[in-house]
């Protein structure tokens, strides 16, 4: 008892304290997320960048830890611009598709499926995220294959023709739709779907139905609700769903190995400079591309309201 | 009528996408019966139950499992004390550096996952830090924070600090008013939260490959696996063991945070 | 002005970790003896190459080393040489590695293996003498490792396609051309993804375009290299995928309609195995190879464990089970007779007789390995292969 009481007097005496002194206590709350941040995180990132200040020792591989800025020299080549562009086009289709296919679930389960169906597409949505991305993508590579599931049915169907002109498409076709960029894409789509609808559904159930019954009220046709009330207010939603998409496109390597023709993406770059080539200064200063893609980017989507929305 | 056709283009497109979504996880199914080895082909020669026999007597499975699994509950844990903390602190205050703090935090799961892993892999190298079990946490609390955050700061922004001001009034001290005011306001919050970061840290592979030495967490195990013989159908049994495991705390989850949405809301 | 001091810490903590490197090697020789083992060791290798009956029970040479010397063995799977140049640099977490020709010096100059006392493996006198003191793993009279298996890369095909015709030329892989099932190579082959595949590029050239005067595929003057360059961009739009997995490689074989490629005797042997179509040949322009040795990282956790590993994996028994099921030839020819799995013929079938028409892998290096003149060094193959995948 006595010991409740005194450590009651204290919390209250530090929480006293803390009211009447809000610096102190922003620096209480602060002072540990920022520790991990800066401290792990930010430290991480630093020695990182200063590793892309060493050099690779040709013969034996060892890193050559004497500073120089030979490896940003061996940086801006022709094949590693065209990689960084090939991907951040990749990340740029990718966010545009899931924003296209998420809108229409979102909206559907928000505007017009009541709670218990809602709670089912929930649900339906979240499961994808538990079951593992890699088994996904290997049964991906036989739905894709030439010899594979999709190829089946649409052979099924006496739908060839189709399928053929899809993949004789120059720039996205290829021998097989596993080999191809229009494979990659839609696995890519299909893998982050899901942090692109839920956002968007998160924006839209903030949209109070009675800004809808407002505009009804005042004469707008449904497109027009739609275009004026909806879609500004989803904004944010998908800006913040695109964070993910095109982040997640941009660092991934395991897909472009297992869809596709081989052409690097960036994070597939890195880890073979890195993992493959042991040339870690190079993967570093590779880092470069994606750190600076995603600033620019991270720029436009706080414009959006990204960061309201995550 | 028009709306009506519009109605049913929406639903249609709707069931389509889920459909899109799930297609896979029942290939996934489907293969972990298949009699192949190695080499899958469709529609698979021959069903057999094999693999669930094959998968529950292998000690790696289990061994990646659980590390999986201590990982993943540690680094939420974490995360979601990191992440209220700094929620906490951003709420209904304005001071200098709040919109870099806001972006600092944000920053691990903007940039590409593969930039936290070799940025971690290098400070572990020249720290000469050896691999171990926190290694692989320190990594995936570090996205994992964001994730809280962003679901603990979204539902505060909507929590009125009138509820606090009434506390603080009635006598209560900083810590009531948390545990009894503030607490339960954000209680789908922490737990829509803990849920994505957990499935995140769970299923994490690109930091992990950085972080983890020779240790082998479920996805890692999987990786080596997807392409060996006779492990690969086992991948599909341990993907399927997982989405069953892992079916009744979704529902239980969406269940808590709709009822608290629809009593709040 | 914080873009400054952003940039002085970065270079403060590159001076730092500059400064935290000097890990000098001092290491004063090789081990003298074994003590006991310390419960583990730890082992990168290539697919297939250290099997413990989980793929096939038949095949297996881990359990029974596990049980004789409490040495519990956990195998690393790589996929090329640079991955285990770069996994083995990267920390002492492994304890040995089968390193190829293209790897093992490197390994050696840059101390990352130590030296190997032979007198403490019993079975070193059952090496094949052609292998015992091979430069790529025997330096300055010092032994940086034993012999583990070698071998040669083929021409993996289709045998529905090919049917009565099988390949005789690698020009199947190089050039554009009809098959004998009617259609076009196009899309339907395969290519190796590492650098050192250019070597494969060379030593077509080196028989199609004797003019350019290539002798070894490894050691290129700037003529040569950018012809083989040229070779490797124009297969480039025939490639259906560039193979990096061995199993990745048996998939596309069977699902994707992918009929020839360069491939290693495991991927014919276990696609026969499991019922993919497949088959092999050394076509007439000779092959690229590989002759691995086990050699130990300088820091070895398990030093112990890892010295008994590398007895045992000399026995004929271990040696003789896994040539059957790689497809590669024995270090301890003794292997060749008696074992059950190999048959008495299967040295022969494996190529043992075509040592010296194969060409090994091994680091390219800018004096052309002392011949004289300058050759291409290796770290613009890394550079030149990445480029020509991405299409460039």
């Amino acid at each position: 008892m006595v010991t409740e009481t005194t450590s009651a007097s204290r919390l209250d005496r530090i929480s006293g304290a803390l009211h009447r002194h809000p610096r102190l206590r922003l620096a209480l709350l602060l002072g540990l997320p920022l520790l991990w941040l800066v401290g792990v995180y930010g430290g991480s990132l630093i020695a990182l960048l200063s590793q892309s200040f060493f050099s690779l020792d040709d013969f034996s591989g060892t890193i050559d830890r004497s500073l120089t800025l030979e490896t940003w020299g061996d940086l801006f080549t022709d094949s590693n611009i065209s990689i960084a562009i090939r991907t951040a086009s990749m990340a740029v289709a990718v966010t545009i598709g899931s924003a296209i296919i998420a809108f229409p679930i979102a909206y559907y389960a928000v505007r017009y499926a009541g709670p218990r169906l809602r709670a089912v597409f929930f649900v339906l949505i979240l499961i994808p995220l538990w079951s593992s991305y890699l088994v996904r993508v290997y049964s991906w590579k036989l739905i894709l294959a030439r010899e594979g599931i999709l190829f089946w049915f649409v052979d099924k169907l006496n739908l060839n023709f189709l399928l053929e002109a899809a993949l004789s498409a120059p720039g996205i076709g290829g021998p097989s739709l596993s080999a191809s960029a229009l494979g990659q894409f839609i696995v890519f789509t299909y893998i982050w779907l899901p942090y692109m609808i839920l956002p968007v559904h998160a924006a839209l159930e903030r949209v109070p139905k009675s800004y809808l019954e407002a505009s009804a009220d005042l004469g707008a046709k449904p497109l027009q609700t739609f275009r004026t009330v909806i879609w500004p207010l989803a904004i944010p939603g998908i800006a913040a769903g695109s964070i993910f998409t095109f982040s997640l496109t941009l660092g991934d390597y395991i897909i472009p190995t297992i869809i596709g023709d081989s052409s690097p993406f960036v994070g597939l770059a890195i880890y073979s400079y890195q993992g493959v080539a042991g040339n870690l200064p190079l993967a570093a200063a590779f880092t470069f591309f994606p750190i600076v893609i995603m600033g620019i980017y991270l720029y436009v989507a706080r414009r959006a309201g990204a960061f309201e929305a995550l | 009528m028009r709306l009506r056709a519009k109605h049913l283009g929406l639903r249609l497109s709707t069931w389509a996408v889920l459909l899109f979504l799930h297609f896979p996880i029942f290939i996934v199914a489907l293969y972990a019966f298949t009699t192949e080895s190695s080499a899958f082909t469709f529609p698979p020669p021959g069903l057999t139950l094999e693999w669930f026999e094959v998968a529950w007597n292998n000690g790696d499975v289990r061994d990646a499992l659980s590390l999986s699994l201590r990982v993943a509950a540690t680094a939420t844990v974490i995360a979601l004390i990191l992440g209220t903390m700094a929620a906490a602190a951003v709420w209904r205050r304005k001071f200098f550096g709040r919109e870099a703090v806001s972006l600092f935090i944000v920053l691990p799961i903007a940039l590409p996952g593969i930039v936290t892993g070799i940025a971690l892999r290098s400070a572990i190298s020249i720290g000469g830090i050896p691999f171990s079990f926190w290694t692989i946490v320190i990594g995936h609390a570090t996205f994992a924070v964001a994730i809280a955050y962003n679901n603990v700061a979204a539902r505060m922004r909507r929590t009125s600090p009138s509820l606090l001001e009434a506390s603080a009034d009635l006598g209560a001290n900083g810590w009531q008013t948390f545990r009894h005011v503030l607490l339960p306001q954000i209680r789908p919050a922490l737990v829509a939260g803990g849920m994505l970061a957990f499935a995140l840290s769970f299923d994490e592979i690109i930091v992990t490959t950085f972080t983890a030495g020779n240790q082998q967490t479920l996805p890692i195990w999987m990786f080596t696996s997807l392409v060996r013989p006779r492990q690969r159908p086992m991948t599909n049994v341990v993907a399927l063991f997982v989405v069953a495991l892992t079916f009744i705390p979704i529902v239980l989850a969406t269940r808590l945070t709709r009822n608290t949405e629809g009593t709040t809301g | 002005m914080t873009k400054r001091r952003i940039l002085a810490l970065v270079m403060l903590v590159a001076l730092v970790a500059a400064a935290c490197g000097d890990d000098d090697a001092t290491t004063g020789g090789p081990m003298t003896e074994i003590g006991d083992g310390e419960g583990a060791v730890s082992i990168i290798a290539w697919a297939g190459y250290i099997e413990d009956g989980s793929t096939d029970p038949a095949y297996d040479w881990v359990t029974g080393f596990e049980e004789a010397t409490g040495c519990e063995v956990t195998v690393k799977t790589a996929a090329t040489s640079d991955e285990m140049v770069a996994l083995m640099q990267g920390s002492n977490e492994y304890d040995l590695v089968t390193a190829s020709g293209d790897a093992s010096l490197r390994l050696i100059s840059g101390g990352t293996v130590q030296e190997v006392n032979t007198d403490l493996i019993p079975s070193w006198d059952q090496v094949d003498p052609r292998l015992q003191e091979a430069p790529w793993h025997f330096v300055d009279g010092k032994h940086y490792g034993v012999p583990y298996q070698w071998g040669s890369n083929v021409l993996m095909y289709r045998t529905d396609v090919f049917g009565d015709t099988p390949p005789t030329s690698w020009s199947v892989v190089w050039e554009e051309q009809t098959l004998p099932d009617g259609e076009s190579n196009a899309g339907r082959i395969e290519a190796y993804d590492g650098p050192i595949y250019i070597a494969d590029a060379a030593l077509y050239l080196m028989a199609h375009q004797p003019e350019l005067g290539i002798t070894d595929p490894y050691a290129l003057n700037r003529d040569q290299f950018n012809a083989s360059l040229d070779l490797m961009r124009t297969q480039r739009d025939l490639v259906f995928r560039y193979w990096h997995d061995a199993f990745i490689q048996l998939d596309d074989f069977a699902n994707e309609g992918v009929v020839a490629s360069t491939s290693w005797p495991f991927q014919v042997n276990y696609g026969q195995f499991t019922g993919v179509p497949v088959a092999s040949v050394l076509p007439e322009e000779g092959a690229t190879g590989w002759a691995d040795t086990t050699m130990m990282h300088a820091d070895a956790q398990h030093p112990n464990c890892a010295y008994m590993w590398l007895d045992w994996s000399l026995n004929p028994k271990v040696q003789g089970d896994l040539a059957a099921w790689f497809g590669s030839v024995p270090a301890n020819l003794a292997a060749c007779t008696g074992n059950e799995l190999l048959t008495d013929t299967g040295c022969a079938t494996n190529g043992e007789g075509n040592f010296d028409q194969i060409h090994f892998w091994k680091t390219p290096q800018a004096d052309c390995f002392g011949m004289g003149g300058e050759c291409v060094p290796y770290h613009e193959w890394v550079t030149a292969s990445v480029a020509v995948i991405g299409g460039r």
